[in-house]
């Protein structure tokens, strides 16, 4: 499964689409709220000129929650026969232009995430699922495609989202600098 | 006993004194220094000139010393007189100097040395060193781009392009081979430019000592995958067919980084994966299946990479000689080889024990016995890969997990096998409990300098249960003194630890040529700007390299004279301090959560050491150098 068989871009992109519906009804909003501490969000906005890793050094996760949440996404990606990863983003209580990935996974692909943040500005994508819980599906970065789907809590509202993302051609897979 | 009152103020005293003589020396011996008289430290009005500097005083391109060194300039009176340079150095180590060529106008120069050895032993390696810009305007020398003699060039520097360069800087190593015969050995450095010339007396005495083959502190450079190679030789990914990531010229270049360090005595690492547990493929065998029936599919481009590593081969042809190396990251993390999703279930035992227990016979078989095979966790929290921290660890509940890993271990490797397999943790806040708690589950912890300077008596607790002990930094930007390296190989020593990690070391920036950022992150460069196929030295690593050889002939005398003895020694000449004085008091932090620690309690708890080293001079090793000498000189 760690290779794209070669499907054209169209059928990667069903793929993902079947799989992000799969995961919209799949994955637990309630336990996604569950994952990150409220210490970790407490720390997360806190700046201290003289400890520029005061929110990364006090990040922490409730790991029951997480590894639950995280064992589902594995196995929707598993339903890809390509190397594909659903990757959970949330977004963060009083601070509603800001997101953040709370669960990566193996292959580490993502079209918004940047190595180190712990929280990024709404993108406008994210944006319409959170608001509207429609499928979105982005490939704003060359050779990849995500689908962007909504995760629900059990009170039927938009918790987060799950980004399902896939290289969009084998060529692709060449190890990138 | 002498109260600790009274070593202060005497400790105080000699400072003041050895302060006061320096300056003296300075002023009464500066016309001595250099083929015409004159201070190092400041230029003279422009001439042609061959002089030699010592190690710690590194030139600028203009016929001076580099700020950081300057205020050292005193200590170099005795190195070079009447157009004379004395060196001396145990067998099986070198001897270096810089060598500075200034011309008095703008043109060329041919410059050449030569040093008489009958036998044919004694090797003379030449390198020119980069003056590297940087924002506040000023230049300092550190990478070395290999070079023959006689060596033809021009000031100016065509290719530096330093405006108003009157000065090119040499780094001279002597490569003294442990069977060189023992005597005086002399030779001459000649210049001629301009229809002048200069020439400079070398005069080198190679002592009966030799250094031990076993470096006394490994001194690591830590990397993290090899995409960085690829940016740094973009010419040779370009002449590379197929797929670059797995040819044998990636491999030959990551070999060519390993000898560089192993040359300089020290280790190199290449961590393979990232925080979520990418595997990038090379740096672990093919798998295949999965749950009960997941397998080592293939060992090709694992085998490729690491098999010359693991078998020595790959050092052959090295002075020190082919032999494994020492240290090596195994692939393990949460996602490899057993996926996470079977976590807590018996699915995830048998996928890692199916694989790892394959590694260990495939290593086996091989004889691959002579490296310890790390599974070390990179990943933290932070990057949003896993529910816990691998690397410092922060909040004791995660500790639990390095439990299951270290039982799961265990299971796979068979009793009595000759695979060395570690368990390796770095840590940080937490590792006065880890310590505790994982006594027996990790056997190799690198710790974090400042943290560890609080426990004394760790390194040597951890030592005496067999375990590695070794702590972590970075490499001192150049615009520090040149021997703030020397600091991290003595500190390793003087604490008991058995080394040193710089946590990158190979990444000088995008542009180390004409935008340098300090090399805070590098001790190598790439050499393919000047037509290289290899990565080239920088002179902190040739000064590191120094220490450690001079430092492992300090330790090998500890018999005749005692390690608490040389530790005093040392530490007093290198900064006139104590080897206590190089721990700071468990502070009282120390008893709360480490989940609770400011950085502000923290940086107040290192306050003392930090203020020992803030004044550090430039001559500091050099001062431990020359007692190492003068022991090597009464041992026959």
């Amino acid at each position: 499964m760690t290779e794209n068989p070669g499907n054209a871009s169209e059928q990667v992109e069903q793929e993902l689409d079947h799989i992000a519906r799969v995961a919209a009804v799949m994955i637990d909003g309630d336990a996604c709220r569950r994952i990150v501490t409220p210490r970790a969000l407490e720390y997360m906005f806190k700046i201290d000129p003289q400890d520029r890793f005061l929110a990364g050094d006090n990040y922490d996760v409730n790991d029951a929650e997480y590894n639950t949440v995280k064992k589902t996404l594995i196995r929707l990606s598993r339903l890809a026969p390509f190397a594909c990863d659903v990757n959970l983003w949330m977004p963060i209580p009083g601070h509603p232009d800001k997101i953040q990935v709370v669960i990566r996974n193996a292959h580490e692909l993502s079209q918004f995430w940047v190595f180190g943040a712990l929280y990024q500005d709404l993108f406008p994508p994210m944006k319409t699922v959170l608001e509207t819980g429609q499928r979105v599906t982005v490939k704003q970065t060359p050779g990849m495609i995500s689908v962007l789907a909504p995760v629900y809590d059990s009170l039927g509202s938009v918790a987060g989202l799950v980004e399902v993302v896939a290289h969009s051609s084998p060529s692709a897979h060449e190890e990138k600098m | 006993m002498e109260s600790p009152l009274k070593k202060a103020a005497n400790s105080s005293r000699r400072a003041f004194l050895k302060t006061a003589l320096g300056v003296l020396a300075a002023e009464q011996a500066l016309p001595a220094v250099g083929e015409a008289g004159g201070s190092p430290a400041s230029p003279r009005n422009r001439e042609t000139r061959l002089f030699a500097l010592p190690q710690f005083l590194r030139p600028d391109p203009f016929g001076g010393i580099v700020p950081a060194d300057r205020s050292a300039a005193p200590a170099a009176v005795a190195f070079e007189k009447n157009n004379s340079l004395s060196l001396e150095c145990a067998r099986g180590s070198y001897a270096s100097f810089h060598l500075i060529v200034q011309t008095a106008v703008p043109g060329e120069y041919k410059l050449d040395l030569h040093l008489g050895d009958r036998a044919g032993k004694i090797e003379i390696d030449v390198f020119c060193e980069w003056f590297h810009p940087l924002r506040s305007g000023e230049y300092y020398p550190d990478a070395l781009v290999p070079a023959s003699l006689p060596y033809r060039s021009q000031t100016p520097d065509p290719d530096n392009k330093t405006p108003g360069q009157t000065a090119q800087a040499f780094w001279i190593d002597i490569w003294v081979p442990p069977d060189a015969i023992p005597g005086e050995y002399s030779g001459r450095a000649t210049l001629e430019s301009g229809g002048q010339s200069r020439r400079l007396e070398v005069r080198l005495r190679v002592h009966p000592a030799v250094v031990p083959a076993e470096d006394v502190v490994a001194m690591d450079h830590n990397s993290y995958d090899d995409s960085w190679i690829a940016a740094q030789f973009p010419a040779r990914r370009r002449a590379t067919a197929g797929n670059f990531f797995e040819s044998d010229e990636l491999f030959r270049l990551i070999h060519s980084y390993h000898r560089i360090f192993y040359e300089h005595h020290g280790v190199f690492h290449q961590l393979g994966y990232g925080h979520a547990g990418r595997v990038t493929p090379k740096f672990a065998p093919a798998l295949e299946g999965e749950r009960s029936r997941k397998r080592i599919a293939d060992w090709n481009l694992y085998d490729r990479h690491y098999g010359p590593l693991l078998d020595g081969s790959a050092f052959a042809q090295t002075r020190r000689g082919a032999r494994p190396i020492p240290f090596t990251y195994l692939p393990i993390n949460p996602e490899w080889p057993a996926s996470w999703l079977w976590w807590g279930e018996p699915g995830y035992e048998a996928e890692f024990v199916n694989v790892v227990g394959e590694m260990e016979q495939h290593f086996r078989e091989k004889s691959w016995t002579g490296t310890n095979f790390e599974m070390f966790f990179n990943h933290k929290k932070r990057y949003m890969g896993f529910s816990w921290d691998g690397d410092e660890v922060r909040f004791p509940r995660d500790l639990s997990y390095f439990k299951e890993y270290g039982r799961l271990l265990k299971k796979v490797l068979p009793a009595g096998t000759p695979v060395r397999f570690v368990f390796r943790a770095d840590v940080s806040w937490d590792m006065e409990q880890q310590f505790r708690e994982l006594n027996g589950i990790v056997t190799m912890w690198t710790c974090a300098g400042g943290i560890l300077s609080w426990y004394k008596g760790a390194p040597k607790m951890l030592r005496e249960r067999g375990d590695t002990v070794w702590y972590y930094g970075g490499p001192p930007e150049v615009t520090q003194p040149s021997s703030a390296i020397t600091e991290l190989a003595l500190r390793a020593w003087v604490w008991d630890a058995m080394g040193f990690v710089h946590w990158l070391a190979v990444s000088p920036g995008k542009d180390p040529w004409f935008n340098f950022t300090g090399g805070g992150t590098t001790l190598v460069y790439s050499g393919e700007r000047f037509g290289l196929v290899d990565p080239i030295p920088s002179v902190r690593l040739k000064i590191q390299r120094n220490a450690v050889q001079e430092l492992t002939l300090l330790d090998s005398y500890k018999s005749r004279h005692g390690l608490e003895k040389l530790k005093s020694e040392a530490t007093q000449r290198f900064n006139s301090s104590t080897p206590d004085a190089w721990w700071n008091p468990r502070p009282a932090l120390a008893d709360k959560p480490p989940y609770e620690w400011t950085n502000s309690e923290m940086e107040a708890a290192g306050e003392p050491t930090r203020k020992l080293f803030a004044s550090l001079d430039a001559a500091a090793w050099s001062r431990v150098r020359q007692y190492v000498m003068q022991l090597a000189r009464k041992t026959l």
